[in-house]
């Protein structure tokens, strides 16, 4: 048996009788969420995690097979609901997270009540009619980037996982164990994530889902924002004054604001 | 050192929290090919593919706001006509006074690039190669385990042939090329340590007419049951084998010309004595030979030859050694 929670290295903080889980996007993992976490803590059973192949997760449960599409990384959510017993479940994910929480849902409704996606994308490449941002030769560029910049990438997300950046000894440790093998991991979590195509699935999500998205985001044009609001049953559509692409990084005191109005919180 | 500024050798940028440009020099101006005007107050995404754009947040702005600075990023920007522009880039958080914002210095990327993208192809290959050398290792490693284990069996073969060749296939005896061998070794223990030995050489009475008589399958039968005898009375260390026909030798090791008499004496018994199961008395004849000084293979089997004859001549069914004669 899998040990689910140390595999996607769960952490659950703060009081409260629902939960909200926070679901990190590409390229980054849980800690990313820490300027929002003390805004629901004490309202909430925050659950933080980081995906297979992110963060502090168990590099060893990389199964290229598994991961090869998002349905993967939304099993293991599935799985960690599971395991800590959960329902009614508030979802907050960024970017690809949103549509793997989305998937999750529509395979066990029951588990969630609210989806909460910032930043969101059923498609990023461009498909005739369809705006996703980007173009296959936009991936390859991508691809490309992240591989002259590994490296650097990877100290990054090192130095993030330890979030320990006054003991450079131990990030210096953690950065070791990035080794070719990771490169490969986040080629592939990339690869997998703009490549992905999720639009059928919206007709089938049913969860309450609110979609935030930054005004000029440089990632996702706003016709994708548009695109899911109208495609998506109970959906609401809040567009931040925040540009960019992380506004629980950059705008975070926005993005709770947004978050606690649609969840009705003083 | 201002107007130096200007016009040195790197790209220069200033931008702000949100990646809006406040200052810049020259030289980057001339690196992607805008004016000063164009340029100044625009966000830095405005020259930015959508992958450079997401390469910048999920690395640049987390990487700047965790450690103040930014080092060797490399990306690139769309220039007046919309071509990439390879550069590095070391950006580093800045505050003075109430003015806060990022310094960004760009150097090109023009050949080094091309040497980055050699390296990356080179390394493709040689890790394709890897691959390719580990699988045919697999393989060889199969092949050689395999060859390990005929090669065990061919050992054991060999071991059974090697035993075949110095057996006699009727009576499981050493056969005439193995006594001969071991004879000159103890031949050549003797010139060197002066260890004595004696020969015996002994001959089935009368065995033509058993043949003649009982047919040869009895004939086998009295020379399988001849060799029983010969192996219960001598020891392992005695060297016993078929000669040929119905004649047999010995080699008895340490044994002095008494000794093999004796030893010789007590054989003779035990054959005149055995059970044949034939109705005809079963003898043999004995010669033997001791190792003296200036013997070789030749003359001692000549001499132990030389008692036997004797030993015939003399009635048969007796013991004769060549020192007596």
């Amino acid at each position: 048996m899998t040990n689910v929670l140390a595999r996607n290295n769960v952490k659950v903080l703060g009081e409260g009788e629902k939960t909200i889980i926070f679901g990190h996007g590409f390229g980054c993992s849980q800690s990313m969420w820490r300027l929002m976490v003390p805004f629901f803590e004490s309202k909430f059973r925050v659950v933080l995690f980081d995906y297979v192949g992110s963060g502090k997760s168990d590099l060893t449960a990389y199964d290229p097979e598994k991961y090869n599409s998002l349905y993967g990384y939304a099993q293991d959510l599935i799985e960690i609901i599971e395991e800590l017993e959960l329902n009614n479940v508030i979802f907050v994910g960024h970017s690809v997270s949103s549509m793997i929480g989305m998937l999750a849902s529509i395979k066990h409704p029951d588990y969630f009540e609210s989806l909460i996606m910032i930043g969101p994308s059923p498609r990023y490449l461009n498909d005739e009619a369809y705006i996703g941002g980007f173009e296959v030769s936009d991936v390859t560029e991508l691809l490309d980037l992240m591989e002259m910049n590994f490296e650097g990438w990877a100290s990054f997300m090192s130095l993030l996982a330890m979030k320990n950046p006054e003991k450079p000894m131990l990030a210096q440790e953690l950065e070791k164990s990035f080794t070719a093998v990771d490169a490969e991991i986040t080629r592939q979590f990339a690869k997998v994530t703009f490549l992905s195509d999720h639009r059928e699935d919206l007709a089938h999500s049913t969860v309450p889902t609110l979609i935030i998205q930054c005004s000029d985001d440089s990632v996702v044009p706003i016709e994708v924002g548009e695109f899911l609001h109208s495609h998506l049953k109970n959906s609401t559509f809040r567009l931040m004054e925040a540009k960019g692409h992380y506004p629980h990084l950059s705008h975070h005191e926005e993005t709770v604001r947004l978050i606690n109005e649609y969840l009705l919180l003083p | 050192m201002r107007e130096r500024l200007n016009t040195a050798p790197f790209g220069y940028l200033c931008i702000t929290n949100q990646g809006v440009i406040t200052e810049l020099n020259e030289t980057f101006c001339n690196m992607i090919g805008y004016t000063f005007e164009e340029l100044l107050d625009t966000h830095i995404e405005s020259v930015m593919s959508v992958s450079n754009k997401l390469l910048f947040h999920t690395y640049f702005y987390p990487f700047l706001h965790l450690n103040g600075h930014v080092e060797e990023m490399y990306l690139s920007l769309k220039d007046h006509e919309g071509k990439d522009v390879p550069l590095l880039l070391n950006a580093k958080y800045f505050k003075q006074d109430d003015v806060e914002g990022v310094d960004c210095v760009f150097m090109k990327m023009g050949k080094r690039i091309d040497y980055e993208q050699q390296i990356r192809s080179a390394k493709k290959h040689a890790e394709e190669a890897l691959r390719e050398k580990n699988l045919a290792l697999d393989k060889l490693e199969l092949l050689h385990n395999e060859i390990e284990k005929k090669q065990i069996q061919l050992m054991k073969l060999n071991t059974k042939l090697e035993k075949l060749s110095v057996t006699d296939s009727l009576t499981g005896l050493k056969n005439r090329r193995f006594f001969m061998e071991r004879l000159k070794e103890h031949i050549a223990l003797f010139q060197k340590n002066n260890m004595p030995f004696s020969l015996l050489i002994l001959d089935l009475d009368f065995f033509k007419k058993v043949n003649d008589t009982w047919g040869h399958l009895i004939g086998d039968h009295v020379l399988i049951k001849l060799a029983e005898v010969l192996n219960s009375t001598f020891k392992v260390e005695d060297i016993v084998a078929r000669f040929g026909g119905e004649e047999f030798v010995v080699l008895l090791p340490e044994a002095n010309k008494e000794r093999s008499k004796e030893k010789a004496e007590e054989l003779r018994r035990t054959v005149q004595s055995a059970e044949w199961r034939i109705d005809q008395i079963i003898t043999v004849s004995i010669g033997v030979a001791t190792m003296q000084n200036g013997d070789s293979d030749m003359t001692i089997m000549e001499n132990a030859d030389l008692a036997l004859y004797a030993s015939k001549e003399n009635g048969r069914n007796r013991v004769t050694h060549k020192d007596d004669l």
